[in-house]
């Protein structure tokens, strides 16, 4: 009982965020992702490269992790579903670890879509439960619950994990969603930048 | 690491314990059972003396003490520490009682663990949740814990040590109502972020002690303690208090960055005409000083910080009808600065020239 935490901690501990390593991390793979998915297509609209920036930035980051969080995979997953997207994210995630990756996701797939099949039946007899609507509690409750269902539908992959895992996962992509904002917002506001320093 | 040599010395001294315990638990019980006959109200529990208010247990409990060897000082300082340490977590009065007066016993009770009494109980369960919720405390705790039995507070630390050992069951002769033998793990320390901790569970006085509440409880402990460390991340969150509305702000935060990282790419892709574009001849002028340096070198010379962004954006929006697919809060955006007039070109620039186009295809899209 002693050793179980200890292994435990370790894998919690792989996870910590070292954030301006997680943000060179990022910054790397998605230069690679999108000079891999822009090879092809030179005269993309601007909506289709927003697509493009868009997703090669999520797989980045979601391979940066390398499928230890269960919302980076259902971000591979979810690209991988939609057959326009499938391509580039195959192309984008091309390397050693993708390999291992896909399958990974493969089989998160599997699982998903039978808690998906779960979930459908368990909600159906939910309903016919009487609801008590005046203790402040179920009140309270129910707010909670309402606002954990958003929180679901926010977080990639959250609808099928229970509460506990739903923070973690939060916690985990409210640090990815901060490092790609950084990370955009320099490159974005870089040009002004250098044409400023240039003109100095 | 350093939670490591915490839990290994509490290891170390679950191990060495059971040594001596033998011998001094018998000990410990005759005079447990000299104090079990005193109380002249009720039956023969010490629940009864738990019930009794403070002053009239102490001098019960003092008057059999007085020929135990050691004075301790019998004042109201032990009990004046076990107010000032556990104020804020102690739910009733019972938690005012100080059996231990003695200091032999209190450190024989250190080490055995007897004293799991009503009134620490409360201490005890109080203490592993009110670890587990302070973080970053929790590093000092563990230490603390594991490496004073016998501190200067033995009526304090009393219970955190006994929350590391072996809890027989021949304790329970002792008849405490709601005294749970369920210790689920051992806590950790944690760093900064992702070290999430165990929770110890313990059945509170009063409480029910079967498995399903047991179980109840430790998984709401565990989701409290998760969701503190929510607040700390999520700015502007750790003043609230009640789940909900940390959740929402949580829910407004994560929908505001997801909102952020849609504007920024979308920004990115109207500012280049091609995706690479600028990307290769930004790292051409600067050398490779964009991707070699530190992002934190990189943002401090950085004019923008956060300022021309929220102004921007709900300028977009407005045109994009974002407001479609999210459901935005604007009264709740944390960020609400001035301009940058570059910026301002620059965007006005993009946006004079494909305004009417994007937001026709944006309308079709969404």
């Amino acid at each position: 009982m002693i050793f179980s935490p200890l292994i435990r901690r370790r894998r919690t501990s792989s996870r910590m965020l070292n954030s301006s390593s997680l943000k060179q991390e990022f910054l790397k793979k998605w230069i690679m992702g999108l000079q891999r998915c822009t090879s092809s297509n030179k005269n993309m609209s601007i909506l289709e490269r927003k697509k493009a920036i868009k997703l090669s930035a999520d797989l980045a980051m979601a391979s940066a992790r390398n499928g230890r969080t269960s919302w980076s995979r259902a971000v591979i997953a979810n690209a991988s579903r939609e057959s326009d997207k499938r391509i580039l994210a195959e192309r984008i995630l091309q390397g050693p670890e993708s390999e291992i990756l896909l399958k990974k996701v493969s089989a998160m797939s599997v699982r998903m879509r039978s808690k998906k099949i779960v979930k459908r039946s368990c909600r159906s007899v939910r309903r016919s439960v009487p609801q008590k609507s005046l203790a402040a509690n179920s009140i309270a409750k129910r707010l909670v619950q309402k606002r954990t269902h958003v929180l679901k539908s926010l977080v990639p992959g959250g609808e099928f994990m229970d509460e506990i895992c739903l923070i973690e996962e939060t916690l985990d992509y409210i640090a990815y969603l901060r490092a790609q904002v950084d990370v955009m917002r320099c490159i974005a506001t870089a040009p002004e930048l250098i044409i400023k320093r240039n003109s100095e | 690491m350093d939670p490591h040599p915490g839990i290994v010395s509490g290891s170390n001294s679950n191990r060495s314990e059971p040594d001596e315990s033998g011998f001094e638990f018998l000990q410990f019980r005759e005079e447990i059972q000299r104090l079990m006959t005193v109380p002249p109200e009720n039956a023969s529990s010490f629940t009864a003396l738990l019930e009794l208010p403070a002053t009239k247990a102490m001098e019960l409990l003092h008057s059999p003490h007085s020929d135990n060897g050691s004075p301790a000082p019998i004042s109201g300082d032990p009990l004046r520490r076990i107010d000032e340490d556990s104020k804020p977590y102690l739910p009733s009065v019972n938690g005012h009682l100080t059996f231990p007066s003695n200091k032999v016993l209190t450190e024989r009770a250190a080490k055995l663990s007897v004293f799991s009494a009503g009134e620490h109980s409360p201490e005890t369960s109080s203490v592993p949740s009110n670890s587990s919720a302070n973080l970053e405390k929790v590093k000092s705790e563990p230490a603390e814990t594991d490496s004073n039995p016998d501190s200067s507070q033995p009526l304090v630390s009393d219970p955190t040590v006994e929350n590391k050992t072996q809890r027989p069951t021949k304790r329970k002769e002792r008849e405490k109502k709601g005294k749970g033998s369920s210790k689920k793990s051992k806590n950790e320390s944690s760093q900064d972020a992702l070290m999430l901790p165990y929770v110890h569970v313990r059945a509170r006085r009063g409480q029910a002690t079967d498995s399903h509440s047991l179980a109840e409880r430790a998984r709401r402990e565990k989701i409290n303690a998760r969701m503190k460390l929510l607040q700390e991340l999520v700015p502007g969150c750790s003043k609230i208090s009640g789940t909900a509305l940390v959740l929402d702000e949580i829910i407004n935060h994560v929908q505001s960055l997801q909102r952020q990282v849609e504007f920024l790419s979308m920004r990115l892709a109207a500012v280049n005409p091609r995706i690479d574009f600028n990307l290769d001849s930004l790292f051409a002028t600067e050398s490779g000083s964009l991707v070699d340096s530190n992002f934190p070198g990189m943002v401090s010379p950085l004019v923008w910080s956060e300022i021309p962004f929220e102004g921007n954006r709900q300028h977009y929006q407005q045109q994009w009808h974002f407001d479609a697919i999210h459901q935005p809060l604007w009264g709740r955006e944390e960020d609400n600065h001035t301009f940058i007039t570059p910026e301002n070109s620059l965007l006005s620039y993009d946006s004079a020239n494909s305004a009417a186009l994007h937001s026709n295809q944006v309308k079709m899209e969404l």
